[in-house]
């Protein structure tokens, strides 16, 4: 990256020679890629416009919605008999219906008291009596909202999915580490997977199972296996090669070295993939109650479509604080290794001994429970607050949604920001002839990576035009634009001072780490409490998804750059500025990128989402798709957002594919 | 430097011992080649390019040679030190011997028999009992203790639990590590890592120690330490060792032989004496050129021919005396000294013989003393 020198590059350049216009394009690639696509369009342009006109030509659309209709019946069909039904997928389905029921059943039997006192055990094993407070107090606000059975039904279809998507990940963490070309293979696979909004997955599942629990299992195992099998075979790969060398010099066979060496040195990045997992698993356990989960997404889903905040808010509750439990206990479990674990207390509290008293506590307090009659929460101790939350809502409805002296109502921000911002946007990017688009989207990609991302994007994006479904999408992608300004405008501002100032950065990294942690769904709900619904609200709830991580990158990029280079600009006797805008940022350009790319990717997933709250165009598709039976539809809308996420992670990767995962 | 002073007089009883020749043969190598890049096995044979160096060779054929038509003996119970700049192949021929790197052609024989034609299980039993290795960077396993991190080898042989820790224990306490059996690597400094990765070596009781630039990763003081170390376990236990490093003065104050390496050739093999004392070319020359001499060679390199009545006068030395113990024993005298082997006057060293060798004039009286 030759911009990338804390010097300006102009003053180095061109002062004492004169030089003709090939070097000039030969030092400044850029220039030379724009120059030639320039040229291309400049051929191009007039024969397409000549032949098709500005809007995606109709000679040029695929209907897809025919034979996916037919492919659709036909399932539903031949569901009870044809053999791969029959023998394969139904097995399937069954099993996972009975796992996901037999562990509901078991956690049923151990009541509310022995579940909460069984977790909160665990969690103080594992991570500390901290985290098995806020474990305690996580089920007993479940409880006292009146969640506890739904809390369950979310739990038990989060352990089975969970289970597989671990096994199923290692398996294939496993195999790619082992294997280069399996390697080769999957990584793009993998790295995609990790892109692509929840929803994208939700039709096809629904195509193979119809709606049930068995659909809304395998679109969680789908969503979250790949973060699993990614770090896996991360980390075996990652493996010391000299600890590998020194085992296979005492003459350890292939598998000794993977069970003694390989798997132990890649134990961190395999909890990293745990936690991953989880967290992934919980937002898509959520979501998949648009495809028939029952439990607290499905309260959410309920209360949303009927704008009822209060109801909403109570299911969202116990979703955030079961979200928090458990990505602080497993990073807690990440974090002990490595750590010196000999001395931690007397000997009753170490090893067996202590999983022995855990379980004994367990069944102690499920047996009371039992005794005393009462299994599920008991009713009399639950707290109603859908009420009181709806009158709030209704307070702010009457105070501030309109009519706020000087700053107006927030109902009336959202009108002008979908009349000023959003719908000029959307009907300039419908209005903007289709290969301009192309273009555009070609010379982003090639500017700022390499001409494959950009050959993908373009692909991606024409493959939108050919499905016929150009419009929505266009409409989806000026949210996500709008959106994402607006994020990278708060993100980069609240980053720069927080890389600035220690102190708002402590201040900050508690509120960050929560907000990573809440699934996607949960920040539809104070967004339609605040704004209503709309496309306006969507993108909010998009801008407010994305920041943490935009904010978190900023930081980190800005703090990681190159002490002695700072150091050299004071000793010049830069200004803090100077610093900022001629050193920090420039060297910090590669976080900023991954930034920008995250926030991309983050922004499509909330953006999709908010189809359900009134965010119109390929996400609303979806939903009607999925409401009223027409799956070519949904379909078709699916395979529409995910080239329009391939399409803008591919315009905004950086040369390098970065190595964090979604979010959190 | 001061420590090669020091580190080569102490090093040197041992040397006395160095009259290997007729001893057993523990690895037998004969042109041995290691060649990396396209189609590596047909350099060896091709007579065109065998001859070419080491750049001619990468821009004609594409391939890299890291180790050229290498022959060389260890003998049982010696300190072979190969020694070379980085790049020179050190490192490579030396995980050739238990084809940790496949050699690319020649005969490697271990104990007479064929390495090369050993089955994976056979090579296996050979890495497991007969040599292990001691690596720069260690290569210990972060997540185990120190007691089990020596273990380890004995762990991969299929021992039972509790008699491979009280095997491991023997070696901690060997190794002077006894009460941070319980630590983790990382709780360590890096010396005592590296007295870890020694311990690791030494449990498994083999027959040959590799060692790999094992101290080029350590400070100097502690690098002295280790040096020590390794001069007292093969005072007391006279195991063979095969040891690589690029530090010439680790190289001089430890083997018994040097071998030195030049882009994956041998361009010397021999004494510390005959490389500082008849360096076989430029090259050579150079290498050693800051050497203290007279902390390396011997009287028998700077004695004269005995004149008339010469030979019952002054102290006597021992042939194998160090030039600097002689100028000592010169000085104090206060005339010449006489070179006596066996009751026999080989020679006599004076002021004008010993000031010759530290101040390199290379007036040679070798062919007298033959």
């Amino acid at each position: 990256m030759s911009t990338a020198t804390p010097v300006s590059p102009r003053g180095t350049l061109g002062v004492d020679t004169p030089k003709g216009p090939a070097q000039i394009l030969a030092n400044r690639r850029g220039l030379a890629k724009l120059l030639l696509l320039a040229v291309v369009a400049a051929v191009v342009v007039p024969l397409l416009s000549a032949k098709y006109g500005a809007a995606w030509p109709h000679a040029l659309t695929v209907d897809v919605s025919g034979p996916l209709d037919k492919t659709s019946s036909w399932i539903i069909d031949n569901r009870d008999s044809h053999w791969l039904f029959v023998y394969f997928l139904g097995h399937l389905s069954n099993a996972v219906v009975l796992s996901v029921r037999g562990v509901y059943l078991l956690l049923l039997a151990l009541g509310w008291t022995g579940v909460t006192a069984g977790v909160t055990l665990l969690a103080w094993r594992v991570a500390g009596w901290r985290i098995a407070l806020t474990a305690l107090l996580s089920f007993v606000v479940s409880g006292l909202l009146g969640m506890w059975v739904p809390t369950m039904q979310t739990l038990a279809l989060m352990v089975v999915a969970v289970v597989v998507s671990v096994a199923v990940g290692a398996l294939l963490g496993l195999a790619a580490g082992l294997s280069d070309r399996l390697f080769r293979i999957l990584r793009p696979v993998l790295d995609t997977m990790q892109v692509l909004p929840a929803f994208a997955y939700l039709l096809p599942v629904v195509l193979v199972f119809g709606i049930g629990v068995p659909a809304a299992l395998l679109a969680t195992v789908i969503y979250a296996a790949p973060p699993m099998a990614r770090l896996t075979a991360l980390g075996l790969r990652g493996a010391d090669a000299g600890v590998l060398e020194a085992s296979a010099s005492l003459g350890a066979t292939g598998r000794q070295r993977l069970l003694t060496a390989r798997l132990p040195l890649a134990r961190k990045e395999l909890l990293l993939g745990v936690n991953q997992t989880i967290m992934m698993a919980l937002s898509m356990a959520v979501i998949a109650s648009v495809i028939g989960a029952a439990g607290l997404g499905d309260r959410v889903y309920q209360a949303l479509a009927s704008v009822d905040v209060g109801a909403a808010l109570a299911a969202a509750i116990p979703i955030v604080l079961l979200a928090i439990v458990m990505d602080r206990t497993t990073a807690a479990a990440g974090e002990k290794i490595g750590a010196d674990t000999s001395a931690a207390g007397p000997a009753f509290l170490r090893g067996w001994r202590a999983w022995t008293g855990v379980a004994v506590v367990t069944a102690a307090l499920a047996l009371l429970g039992r005794l005393s009659g009462s299994l599920v929460w008991p009713t009399g101790w639950a707290v109603d607050i859908a009420h009181p939350v709806n009158d709030f809502k209704e307070w702010m409805v009457n105070h501030l949604y309109s009519g706020v002296p000087v700053v107006g109502g927030t109902a009336d921000w959202a009108a002008h920001f979908t009349n000023w911002v959003l719908n000029p946007l959307r009907d300039g990017l419908t209005a903007l002839p289709w290969y301009g688009t192309l273009l555009l989207v070609a010379a982003l990609a090639w500017l700022i990576g390499t001409w494959r991302t950009a050959l993908t994007a373009v692909l991606a994006m024409a493959a939108i035009g050919v499905l016929g479904v150009w419009k929505p999408s266009m409409n989806t992608l000026s949210q996500v634009l709008a959106a994402l300004v607006v994020t990278l405008v708060l993100g980069f501002a609240i980053g720069i001072l927080a890389a600035g100032s220690k102190r708002l950065e402590a201040i900050l990294r508690p509120v960050l780490d929560v907000m990573q942690t809440m699934p996607q769904f949960v920040y539809l709900i104070p967004v339609v409490a605040l704004f209503a619904v709309g496309r306006a609200p969507a993108a909010a709830a998009a801008v407010v998804y994305a920041l943490p991580a935009v904010i978190r990158i900023t930081t980190q990029g800005l703090r990681q750059v190159d002490p002695a280079a700072m150091e050299s600009a004071r000793s010049l006797g830069a200004t803090r500025w100077q610093i900022l805008r001629q050193v920090q940022l420039p060297l910090a350009r590669p976080a900023l990128l991954l930034a920008v790319n995250q926030g991309v990717v983050l922004v499509l997933a909330v953006v999709i989402i908010g189809g359900l709250v009134g965010g119109g165009a390929l996400g609303y598709d979806v939903v009607t798709g999925l409401a009223t039976g027409d799956l070519g539809l949904g379909l078709v809308a699916g395979v529409a957002i995910v080239c329009l996420g391939l399409m803008l992670d591919r315009v905004t990767q950086p040369t390098e594919r970065r190595t964090t995962g979604k979010g959190a | 430097m001061a420590s090669t002073a020091t580190g080569a007089s102490a090093a040197n009883p041992s040397k006395k011992t160095a009259a290997t020749e007729d001893r057993e043969v523990v690895f037998s190598v004969r042109h041995l080649w290691k060649v990396f890049g396209p189609k590596a096995d047909r350099i060896p044979d091709d007579a065109s390019v065998t001859g070419l160096s080491a750049q001619e060779l990468r821009e004609q054929t594409g391939c890299t040679a890291a180790v050229r038509d290498v022959s060389f003996d260890v003998h049982k119970g010696e300190v072979f030190v190969v020694m070379g700049l980085s790049g020179s192949g050190k490192s490579t021929l030396v995980r050739c011997l238990t084809r940790l790197i496949e050699p690319t052609s020649g005969d490697l024989e271990m104990d007479g028999e064929d390495v090369r034609a050993m089955d994976r299980g056979t090579l296996r039993e050979l890495r497991r009992r007969r040599a292990s290795m001691v690596f720069q960077h260690f290569g210990l396993l972060p997540h185990r203790s120190v007691v089990d991190n020596v273990a380890y080898g004995l762990e991969i042989q299929g021992m039972g639990k509790s008699e491979r820790r009280e095997r491991a224990n023997e070696m901690v306490e060997k190794v002077g590590l006894g009460g941070l059996e319980k630590r983790r690597p990382g709780q360590l400094s890096g010396g005592q890592q590296q007295r870890v990765g020694l311990a690791r070596a030494l449990a498994v009781d083999p027959e040959v120690l590799l060692f790999d630039e094992p101290f080029s990763a350590l400070d100097p003081l502690i690098r002295r330490d280790m040096q020590e170390e390794v001069v007292r376990l093969h005072r007391e236990e006279g195991r063979t060792m095969v040891f690589i490093t690029h530090d010439l003065a680790e190289a001089l104050r430890l083997g018994d032989r040097i071998a030195l390496m030049r882009d994956g050739e041998i361009v010397q093999l021999g004494t510390p004496e005959e490389i500082v004392g008849s360096p076989a070319d430029d090259y050579v020359r150079d290498f050693v050129r800051d050497v203290p001499r007279e902390q390396v060679l011997t009287v028998r390199k700077a004695m004269r021919p005995v004149q008339d009545g010469e030979a019952d006068q002054g102290p006597a030395l021992g042939p194998d005396t160090l030039i600097s113990d002689a100028i000592e024993a010169v000085a104090r005298s206060g005339g010449a000294a006489r070179v006596v082997d066996d009751g026999r006057c080989l020679g006599i060293v004076d002021h004008a013989c010993l000031l010759n060798v530290v101040a390199r004039v290379d007036h040679r009286p070798e062919e007298v003393a033959a």
